[in-house]
């Protein structure tokens, strides 16, 4: 697969030239670790109830379960958007709710997402839009320049770098969303609903994109209606029902 | 770095977009109350250097009184005077003076030299010396008839309060101008940061630090305040020298203190930098206080 396969190289350029990073884990090898959370917005009632579940570093999962069973909110609470109202949250073997605000950044730096409507900034240009995260960082703009045209190119979006967002298709959003969550190369990538505006060729290549990815390391957690794609790439599923949460086994691999 | 390519589109917000007005009548009219200020307190300063080496004694004439007999009562005064420490020199205003100082009074015409005048003694005190002036005037009236010293204390003291009142009331003023426009920057920010909170969020999600969030608006907010100042500054002084230049038409000496005096005029052109720098730390410290309530 051409794209997965430049991605892969981009990467190890990436490995050799970014910054070493901090290293936020400790003992544990569990990238999340969550313990009889629940969750409320405001002061409705609980989205997520009794949520127990572990992921280990370098694992992929879907995240699956009917409309509004609270997959967002699941995420939302693993991207720090969101604390819990109960119950334990650890990323990284750190309990977040002990983590200090000005320490989040930092830990935010290793977590890519992809929201569900993107979120993309509309008044900047698809190249800015996935600088952003090395921007923020403090990149140096020379190594932003060349790691930003190279991944949007893998995405196949190299014609595109000076449009705003507003002006591409569904699909190619999502791509650039893609783009912007990966490009700092982050240890646990959440991505909700990514294969909701392609088609199934792309949806797969979006598929092998992410495997690749997880093979380099990144956990992966997957947010998806997509029965087709989850029967197709036998990953683990965290199942989500009535705000409670099940793993299902799919396939030999688990 | 003001230059920094921005990621919020602060520019288009309404709120933002009236500050550099805000700002502009803000530093002009904390231009011209603090010209006036200035100006007062060049006033008050020549007004006080002016009469306070000198104290005036005066001697009223006496019916059925010889010139000798005045001269003599003057002789004496001028000696009293003379007698007391830190006392430089006493001198009769020659009696044709006195006349003329009455001229604008009485006209041409009158009969000056047929009226009983006062005699005056002008006496200068020596440079830094805080003569007895009490017990001068106590010794003169003792020993002169008709003899009274007028120190210009009272008159003085009058003309420095209400000198001091107006710079006090400009000092208001200028508080009161710094913080509207203390308040105003908060609104606009605060509405910016309600209009651009989703892509906050996805800046902070990002993994962006408050400071970066914060550099966007106050760096927004200084080019903006520096925007206004600078276009409120040059008004403010084209009024004042347009000011300056009717009251140099005007030939009358109203405005001596016109030209400032050198330290006066950086402080009149750094208004705008100072007000620039307050717009852009309230920007800073709104939003700073904002985000520490975002997750
Ligand atoms: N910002 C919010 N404020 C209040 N309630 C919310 C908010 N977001 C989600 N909810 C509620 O939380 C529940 C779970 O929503 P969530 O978006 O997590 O579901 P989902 O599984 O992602 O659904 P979908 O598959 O449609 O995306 C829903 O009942 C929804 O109404
Ligand atoms: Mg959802």
């Amino acid at each position: 697969m051409a794209l997965s396969g430049a991605l892969a190289h981009g990467f190890h350029t990436f490995r050799r030239s970014v910054r070493t990073r901090v290293l936020v884990t400790n003992a544990t090898n569990n990238v999340v670790r969550f313990e009889n959370v629940g969750m409320r917005y405001g002061a409705g009632p609980e989205v997520l109830r009794d949520v127990t579940f572990t992921l280990p570093s370098a694992s992929f999962h879907f995240l699956t379960g009917p409309s509004g069973a609270g997959k967002s909110s699941l995420l939302r609470l693993m991207y720090l958007a969101n604390r819990p109202s109960r119950g334990i949250v650890s990323l990284f073997g750190k309990d977040v709710s002990k983590i200090q605000r000005n320490a989040l950044p930092e830990l935010r730096r290793n977590i890519g997402v992809v929201f569900q409507n993107f979120r993309l900034l509309d008044h900047q240009s698809v190249f800015d839009n996935v600088a952003l995260p090395l921007r923020v960082a403090g990149g140096k703009e020379s190594q932003i320049r060349k790691h930003v045209s190279e991944l949007l190119q893998w995405v196949g979006l190299e014609d595109s770098l000076d449009d705003r967002p507003s002006t591409l298709s569904g699909g190619e959003q999502q791509r650039v969303a893609i783009a912007r969550a990966v490009i700092g190369r982050p240890r646990l990538l959440l991505a909700d609903e990514p294969t909701g505006n392609v088609d199934d060729a792309i949806a797969v290549r979006l598929l092998y994109l992410f495997e690749e990815l997880n093979r380099m390391g990144t956990s992966v957690v997957i947010a998806t209606h997509n029965e087709a794609l989850v029967s197709r790439f036998k990953h683990r599923q965290l199942h989500l029902d009535e705000g409670g949460i099940e793993y299902r086994q799919n396939g030999a691999d688990c | 770095m003001l230059l920094r390519r921005s990621d919020l589109p602060l520019s288009n917000d309404p709120a933002v977009r009236i500050l550099p007005w805000v700002v502009g009548l803000m530093v002009y009219l904390a231009t011209l109350i603090l010209a006036v200020a200035l100006l007062v307190s060049t006033l008050a300063a020549d007004w006080s250097a002016g009469l306070t080496g000198t104290v005036t004694i005066h001697i009223a004439a006496i019916d059925d009184e010889t010139d000798a007999e005045l001269d003599r009562r003057v002789d004496e005064a001028i000696r009293i005077a003379l007698k007391t420490p830190g006392i430089d020199s006493a001198r009769a205003v020659p009696a044709e003076q006195v006349a003329a100082l009455l001229v604008p009074w009485l006209g041409e015409e009158a009969p000056v030299a047929g009226l009983p005048l006062p005699r005056i003694v002008d006496v200068q005190l020596a440079r830094d010396a805080s003569p007895d002036i009490a017990g001068l005037k106590a010794r003169l009236e003792a020993a002169v008839p008709g003899a009274g010293l007028d120190d210009h204390q009272l008159w003085r003291d009058r003309l420095v309060d209400f000198l001091f009142a107006i710079e006090i009331v400009a000092g208001v003023m200028v508080v009161l101008i710094g913080a509207t426009t203390v308040t105003v920057v908060i609104f606009a920010t605060r509405s910016g940061l309600a209009v651009h909170n989703e892509v906050i969020e996805v800046l902070h999600l990002i993994g962006a630090r408050d400071e970066y969030v914060a550099h966007q608006f106050q760096s927004n907010a200084l080019k903006l305040g520096l925007k206004g100042g600078i276009a409120g500054s040059a008004a403010g002084l084209l009024t004042l020298f347009a000011i300056r230049y009717t009251a140099a038409n005007l030939d009358i000496e109203l405005f001596p203190a016109f030209l400032f005096d050198v330290w006066q005029w950086p402080a009149l052109i750094s208004v705008p930098l100072v007000a620039a720098l307050i717009v852009r730390i309230s920007a800073r410290y709104t939003v700073l206080r904002a985000l520490r309530r975002m997750p």
